[in-house]
């Protein structure tokens, strides 16, 4: 149970804003974010395994430090205060992503407009579930003092994913002021599981017949799929089976991203994308659970059998028993099932300056013409299973030396009011390297944070007119 | 070469920076054992409701007692034997029939051992008015544990005869409701 608790303040995370990244133009990967980026060197090959590494997690109303601090106060009061505090809108998210391997280059096409493409693949875990608040009330309380409360069995919604994604992107820069581009991606699914289509009620109200009426109200699902190989193979096995659907042997989806960039004048910069527009089929190893029955129940009536009545007592308790038995039996079925991708919309603003002017004429200087700021801000927006989840970002970014940028945000978002981020991007020769983290006032004490974001990566990039 | 060694050294600043001042402070992670979780559920019990024919042969002539016995399914589950530190079963008697009666719970377990027993008495109601009787049986301690080794409940309805009272008849008015609950207070500690 301790561990329980402390893996879920730990681990459960939420995720996917990619503030620091969005918009970042040194770094290749955020075309992954924006397919219609700007793009200004001829080529890149991510260092495999090591080209984007991204861990981003949060919860909503409450931190580890809330429930851990070292403050004397007895633990379950701590712990009872938080359940009480939250409600059935706040949430757990954890995600993950792993650039397995990523490239792009700069084709020649006839109509003398190059096109960049880019290509790759990455491996993603996403899990997202929001606080059962109801259930909570009734494992704190139970059903004393609460008649005629309607514990919302709908509260339960969680989703989690384990995926790889192969994906190949075009970006043509249309005009000196319009930049578009559009991603493919296949998606494979490795393991799922979701149940966030449930309703229904548990209700004790007072009885006609007898002290109470107790109504049952189910109507309850989990589908899952690509977890049957755990339950009967070995190891090597399951390595196999990982490998397999990893290399697109899993439930198969198909989708894309779309992104542009504007620049209305130089100085001005307005860019946006969708993410993920698209659906994954399960079909293979899919197993749904349904659980849709109602009861009412007020308890049970004696026969006594010195009444003539035409049931033994035996009979008309085997009655009741299957009453419950149906109550709570669960339907199963192997039917396929789709589901959409989790939708992200990213869009900013940004206003350039400071150009980069040398004091004394130089012809054959071949510094950086471009402009050496940008301050701007950023949306991001998420479809989660109940909710639209959001972010708000201010940002500056800023040339600091040829081969070092450096951009910092402040985030608003359901998390915290007070996300600041940092992210670096050097380049020693052509290799470059980067490293983003967030939520930076909160490191002086990690527990305290309700939402952590790092991601780091290395590439191999082509520069246009390298000396 | 300048640069780089700048950028360098600001790097190194960067991480260090982060690592330094990245910790976690203030905290113990040993409290969290255990979680305690005390819920009080309310459970529908037994109803009864009877009319005088309920009491009488087929000779129509009184009966000394009507009974029946009920499995406690609920009480044997684990979930309640681990956790339930006590329990109060609830009655409440009404009565509009001119007849007394003494309304026994006898709980035994799978040998058919008597592990706990109690009685209820109802008055008559001499103008068939209905009159209520309430009984709240608590199990702590060594009832407890005799209601958790309890898989059936045996309940009998004696009727008490008094010189001054009529026997019942199918003519006879009136009737006899019995409403209970059980609250169980649980405690669970993981």
């Amino acid at each position: 149970m301790k561990w329980l608790l402390i893996l879920g303040v730990f681990t459960t995370l939420q995720a996917q804003n990619k503030q620091l990244l969005y918009g970042f133009k040194d770094i290749p990967q955020q075309i992954l974010l924006n397919p219609g980026a700007q793009i200004d060197y001829r080529g890149f090959i991510g260092v495999p395994l090591l080209s984007q590494i991204h861990f981003n997690a949060g919860l909503t109303g409450f931190s580890a430090f809330d429930l851990f601090a070292n403050d004397g106060k007895d633990f379950n009061q701590k712990l009872s205060a938080i359940v009480y505090n939250m409600d059935a809108k706040d949430f757990f998210g954890f995600n993950q992503q792993l650039d397995i391997f990523s490239a792009g280059f700069t084709l020649k096409t006839p109509s003398e407009k190059p096109i960049f493409i880019s290509f790759g693949m990455y491996q993603e875990s996403d899990a997202f579930f929001y606080f059962p608040k109801d259930y909570a009330v009734l494992a704190y309380e139970g059903n004393h003092n609460n008649l005629n409360r309607r514990f919302n069995l709908g509260d339960l919604s969680v989703n989690a994913e384990v995926l790889s994604v192969f994906h190949v992107g075009i970006n043509k820069k249309i005009n000196p002021k319009l930049t578009l581009g559009l991603r493919g991606k296949l998606y494979s699914s490795i393991v799922q599981a979701s149940s966030t289509m449930n309703s229904g009620s548990f209700t004790t109200v007072e009885g006609a017949n007898n002290s109470l009426k107790h109504i049952f109200d189910l109507d309850m699902s989990l589908q899952i799929s690509g977890l049957s190989f755990l339950e009967n193979s070995n190891s090597t096995n399951e390595v196999d089976v990982i490998r397999k659907r990893l290399l697109l042997g899993g439930n198969l989806g198909v989708g894309i991203d779309l992104g542009f960039t504007y620049e209305p004048a130089p100085e001005w910069t307005v860019d946006a994308s969708l993410q993920d527009v698209g659906f994954i089929n399960y079909s293979k190893d899919v197993k749904n659970y349904i659980l849709n029955n109602y009861l009412e129940y007020e308890g049970i009536q004696p026969v006594f059998p010195e009444v003539v009545s035409g049931q033994t007592a035996q009979e008309y308790w085997d009655e009741v028993k299957n009453e419950f038995e149906d109550l709570f039996e669960i339907d199963s079925t192997s039917t396929s099932y789709t589901k959409w991708r989790p939708i992200r919309l990213n869009s900013s603003v940004g206003y350039n300056f400071g150009k980069k002017i040398l004091k004394e004429c130089n012809c054959l200087d071949k510094s950086d013409p471009t402009f050496q700021n940008r301050v701007g801000v950023h949306m991001f927006a998420m479809k989660r299973p109940n909710h639209l989840q959001w972010a708000l970002s201010a940002f500056y970014y800023r040339k600091l030396l040829k081969g070092l940028q450096i951009k910092a945000t402040y985030t608003v978002d359901t998390y915290s009011f007070k996300n600041v981020g940092l992210g670096v991007s050097t380049a020693l020769g052509p290799v470059q390297f980067y490293v983003m983290a967030d939520n930076l006032l909160d490191y002086q004490n990690l527990a305290k944070s309700q939402s952590v974001s790092l991601q780091l990566g290395f590439n191999y990039i082509f520069k246009n007119n390298e000396n | 070469m300048k640069n780089q060694q700048f950028v360098f050294r600001i790097l190194v600043f960067f991480g260090a920076f982060v690592l330094s001042y990245s910790c976690v402070k203030d905290t113990d992670f040993d409290q969290a054992v255990p979680v305690i979780l005390t819920p009080t559920l309310e459970v529908s019990l037994v109803q009864i409701e009877e009319t005088p024919v309920s009491f009488l042969n087929k000779s129509g002539a009184e009966v000394l007692s009507i009974s029946d016995a009920i499995v406690l399914e609920l009480l044997s589950e684990d979930f309640v034997i681990d956790y339930l530190v006590k329990a109060e079963f609830i009655f409440e008697i009404t009565n509009s029939l001119n007849k007394a009666f003494d309304i026994t719970m006898d709980f035994y377990d799978t040998s058919n051992t008597l592990q706990h027993t109690f009685s209820i008495a109802v008055n008559n109601s001499p103008t068939n008015t209905l009159l209520l009787t309430e009984h709240i049986e608590v199990f702590e301690a060594g009832t407890l544990d005799a209601l958790k080794t309890s898989t059936n409940l045996n309940i009998t309805i004696t009727l008490i005869s008094s010189p001054t009272e009529p026997s019942l008849t199918t003519a006879s008015e009136g009737v006899i409701a019995l409403k209970s609950k059980a609250v169980l207070f649980l405690n669970i500690a993981e």
